[in-house]
């Protein structure tokens, strides 16, 4: 599966909801997949679009907050997995998409491949579900309607062959619109 | 800074409508972070910089937030105060303990701690340090700044050693 069409996939899927999107060509393929107010870019401050995700959803608990990670992000910041764990926001669903490389860096090998991501979320008391394939990442988002989070979905994609550009929205335009969508 | 001035500290903030408290442990702040633990009101990060990205996020859904933290890890987070808070204009309220004030606090504390000011200077990061006569007023210079929009940092001293 390839990151973006998983991507697209799951923007469809959270398109009445927040999203929080990793630095680097997560964030590129979501602006690119589904660009709306409610999605929060980040570009910089690698490794803490899940930390933003939790800040969020613990103020909002009634809406649901998606968290669009990389491998290289979540293993940049493993902290936030046993606070969101011990917290149990319910309404956050952190997606990490796994292509095993820092992709926008230039494709140099993260550690991702020598451990397993989402038996560490396991201890840390999310409720997870693994993917490789196109048809049962459809199906977890159908599941997932059910259950209560913190629920992490480790989504194994391959590299991008198609390059999407960079967020045109300024960051200072992100938070002013962010905000006020989802007050 | 006295026990008590710290727990006032708290207080202040917290009926003045700062409705989070998140950050990492400093022996300078203690008193002041064991007053909001006694609330219920702190929640204990793994990592400075993750408690900003926590704190970024609870003020992006419109509740105004403090991050505390020691100076060390302040200097831990200058990335994300300038890719995150600082470029986002994120209006976050920040609490500094100053460690390496005074000349003979431990070594690993020496280098960062005479820097600290410097460091605040060179990030534009606007800025109060708190003493017992002119808290109240720092305080609410503080809470001005995040309803204009703006980011601010008050730093207590550590003025004793152990």
């Amino acid at each position: 599966m390839i990151r973006k069409s998983a991507i697209k996939t799951a923007c469809n899927f959270a398109k009445n909801d927040i999203i929080v999107s990793a630095n680097g060509f997560i964030s590129r393929d979501v602006y690119s997949s589904f660009e709306k107010d409610t999605n929060f870019y980040m570009i910089g401050s690698m490794g803490l679009a899940s930390s933003i995700g939790l800040g969020i959803a613990l103020k909002k608990p009634k809406k649901k907050v998606f968290v669009f990670d990389g491998d290289g992000n979540i293993l940049m910041n493993l902290g936030s997995l046993v606070t969101i764990g011990a917290l149990q926001p319910k309404n956050l669903i952190h997606l990490i998409f796994d292509n095993n490389i820092h992709e926008s860096t230039g494709g140099q090998p993260t550690l991702a491949n020598k451990i397993n991501i989402s038996k560490i979320a396991k201890v840390a008391n999310y409720k997870i579900f693994s993917v490789k394939s196109m048809k049962s990442l459809e199906n977890v988002f159908m599941k997932i309607n059910k259950i209560k989070g913190p629920i992490l979905i480790h989504i194994i994609v391959t590299k991008s062959i198609e390059k999407s550009s960079r967020v045109e929205v300024s960051p200072k335009k992100i938070t002013s619109r962010f905000m006020s969508a989802i007050k | 800074m006295n026990e008590k001035i710290q727990r006032e500290i708290f207080h202040y903030f917290d009926v003045n409508k700062i409705e989070n408290f998140v950050g990492v442990p400093d022996s300078t702040l203690k008193h002041f972070i064991d007053e909001g633990l006694r609330v219920k009101k702190i929640i204990i990060a793994n990592r400075e910089e993750e408690a900003i990205g926590i704190a970024a996020g609870m003020i992006l859904a419109g509740s105004p937030t403090m991050m505390f933290m020691q100076n060390a890890g302040f200097a831990n987070s200058i990335s994300t105060i300038t890719s995150l808070i600082q470029l986002y204009e994120i209006p976050i309220l920040f609490l500094i303990g100053w460690r390496g004030y005074l000349k003979d606090d431990a070594p690993e504390h020496e280098k960062i701690g005479k820097i600290q000011p410097q460091l605040l200077k060179s990030l534009n990061l606007q800025n109060k340090v708190l003493t017992d006569k002119t808290w109240k007023k720092h305080c609410k210079w503080a809470l001005t700044q995040i309803q204009n929009n703006k980011p601010a940092a008050l730093v207590i001293k550590r003025e004793f050693l152990d």
